[in-house]
């Protein structure tokens, strides 16, 4: 198989990515006013318990948390599901179709490179950031390699996802309602709105059978919990790739049967 | 191989929900399995020859689009088979793409916010073109266009011109055997056209690639194709030589005399009168023939099918009988012979 197809994908995205500079600083901007309205909805929930620590979290982690879930939600969301709906409305998939790869890879490594890009210009300054402000609270050692692989395989997961809701649009031909949902849900249940420690017990264990919190919640858990031993996070690795396997299978399934009824509009 | 693409009695039929009107019946529409069947193409069967530039022609909603995607493996044919360069290309969509270059004159495959060599270079890498071909490529097209001038500008900061241009040039980039270009003229001023056709043409002749080509512009036809395949409501209705086509009809002329200086008379009766004045004068000389004979202004017209009688004989007895002042000699144009098959009017009677 030759790689450098994929390799200028990549760096196809990457390119892409720096010509709107503009955009990677509106998005920092946008994820301060969010994490200001986290912090002092948090602050409140923290000053109206005696104890110290909620669910065994301490503020100061939960803050962490969430800065880190927030930052890395704005660098992965890839806006997949509004690209293939739109391509699909104005017939442009023609041209994707019409490229000698598959429609999902070509997708995905085209993808690969915008996420790179942001990775280092929105991920790592705020985390950065968050180093000098809590005084090194992240502990940085062979967990940053871990989590580096897992944030690869939690980014392959929310693709595989994307990929599936886009797939939906085939049918609907509509893109707004269908991608608010997906969003809700993905946030929600993969723990970037609200860490997974907060789920009631029930709510818990369902979500612990879904994909989704195998995409910001595996890889901040990896992140940020220095309790966590190498086989720990060996098998967190293994449950995700396990992830990738079944949501990409499911992703391509989906998208090869509706492929067939694909009608392409326009022209 | 004798044939690079193989049509054979090929149809596409589209299933339609039937809209309902206003608010009540777009909620009806919600749960309604009121389908009806498109027919977009209509057993189809064409073959073409390694090389050739074949013009794909008809009005708004033909079926050419949907022929070219079924061509390119977007879409599968209800039934029929379909041959491109040896392979059915719904089935083997990726390994087809390889072997095709398609142009939407109305989409660009660039990418938008990169300045064209870097998208060339992507092309490059996604299709696998060798060094030494790549470079050779780029040289022929220097040649033959300035490109060199658009190597450095975003695909988004070009005009509709250039951006055709290079999108054609991406098309060819991998010097595929077969390239679609489907409306590539739309939109675009005189010059552009014309250079966009000698750029085409070139590249069918260089590199002898196989182009299949829709449009709307009889210039295009004219300017690249020899040979024509028209189809309307997704019914094949020609296809031959375009020298032919003008055959199609009976190899009409018309011919327009001028009989007197200065008519003042403009209204409908005079209009008339000079009509049937011809009438009388030829019909007798030439029984043999079907003239149709209208008048505007200070000209009569005739419409003369010159396999029943020769257009010349018809002029020099009509200057024996009349003092001509003017005349002029039509060709029916490719344009009005192909308007005269949109419209309907098939068969051998002339509009």
């Amino acid at each position: 198989m030759n790689l450098r197809k994929y390799f200028t994908l990549i760096k196809a995205g990457i390119l892409d990515f720096l010509q709107f500079r503009l955009g990677t600083f509106v998005i920092i901007v946008g994820n301060m006013i969010y994490l200001i309205v986290i912090y002092n909805l948090w602050k409140a929930i923290y000053a109206s318990v005696d104890t110290p620590t909620v669910n065994g979290m301490t503020f100061e982690e939960t803050m962490i948390y969430l800065v880190l879930a927030s930052s890395m939600f704005s660098f992965m969301e890839c806006f997949l599901v509004w690209e293939m709906g739109r391509s699909i409305q104005d017939g442009n998939i023609t041209l994707a179709l019409l490229k000698p790869m598959g429609y999902a890879k070509y997708q995905y490594f085209s993808l690969a490179g915008n996420l790179v890009a942001s990775f280092f210009l929105t991920f790592i300054p705020t985390f950065i950031v968050i180093e000098i402000i809590t005084n090194g609270a992240i502990r940085p050692g062979i967990n940053l390699l871990f989590f580096l692989f897992s944030v690869i395989l939690g980014t392959t997961i929310n693709f595989a996802v994307d990929f599936f809701v886009g797939t939906i649009c085939i049918y609907t031909e509509s893109i707004w309602g269908i991608n608010i949902m997906k969003e809700v849900i993905v946030m929600f249940l993969s723990g970037a709105t609200v860490p997974l420690a907060f789920f009631p017990k029930t709510l818990r264990s369902i979500v612990d059978f879904l994909p989704f919190q195998a995409i910001y919640h595996t890889p901040l858990t990896i992140l940020t919990d220095s309790t966590l031993t190498i086989p720990a996070m060996l098998s967190m690795l293994g449950m995700q790739c396990i992830w990738v396997v079944v949501t990409l299978l499911i992703g391509n399934l989906f998208w090869h049967f509706s492929i067939r009824a694909i009608t392409v509009n326009g022209g | 191989m004798n044939n690079i693409i193989q049509l054979t009695d090929v149809s596409k039929e589209f299933k339609v929900l039937n809209r309902r009107e206003g608010l009540k019946g777009s909620i009806q529409d919600l749960f309604s399995r009121d389908y009806k069947t498109v027919h977009a193409v209509n057993h189809i069967s064409m073959n073409i020859h390694p090389g050739e530039i074949v013009g794909y022609l008809g009005p708004n909603g033909a079926g050419k689009s949907t022929t070219i995607k079924m061509m390119t493996g977007v879409l599968e044919p209800t039934s029929g088979e379909i041959l491109v360069h040896g392979r059915t290309p719904y089935k083997n969509r990726t390994q087809n793409a390889q072997e095709i270059g398609v142009v939407f004159g109305q989409r660009s495959q660039l990418w938008w916010s990169l300045p064209l060599i870097e998208s060339f270079k992507i092309l490059k890498d996604i299709y696998q073109i060798s060094d030494v071909d790549y470079q050779d490529m780029l040289a022929l097209y220097e040649s033959l266009v300035d490109v060199q001038d658009l190597y450095h500008k975003p695909v988004r900061q070009m005009s509709l011109g250039q951006r055709t241009l290079s999108d054609i040039l991406a098309a060819f980039l991998h010097n595929p055997p077969v390239v679609f270009l489907d409306e590539p003229t739309i939109g675009l001023d005189v010059s552009m056209k014309s250079k966009i056709r000698e750029l085409i043409k070139a590249l069918n002749q260089q590199k002898k690639t196989t182009v299949i080509l829709t449009t709307h512009d009889m210039g295009d036809v004219d300017a690249l194709c020899k040979r024509i395949v028209i189809i309307d409501k997704g019914t094949m209705l020609y296809d031959n030589d375009i020298e032919h086509l003008r055959s199609f009809f009976g190899a009409y002329r018309t011919l327009k005399v001028k009989l007197s200086k200065h008519i003042t008379d403009y209204s409908e009766e005079a209009k008339n009168r000079a009509i049937q004045t011809m009438e009388e004068l030829i019909t007798p000389q030439f029984p043999n023939a079907h003239f149709q004979i209208s008048a505007e202004e200070d000209w009569v017209n005739i419409l003369i099918n010159e396999s029943e009688v020769e257009l010349m004989k018809v002029l020099s007895f009509i200057q024996t009988k009349n003092k001509i002042y003017d005349m002029q000699l039509d060709e029916i144009s490719t344009e009005s012979v192909i308007k005269k098959i949109y419209e309907g009017d098939g068969g051998h009677e002339p509009a």
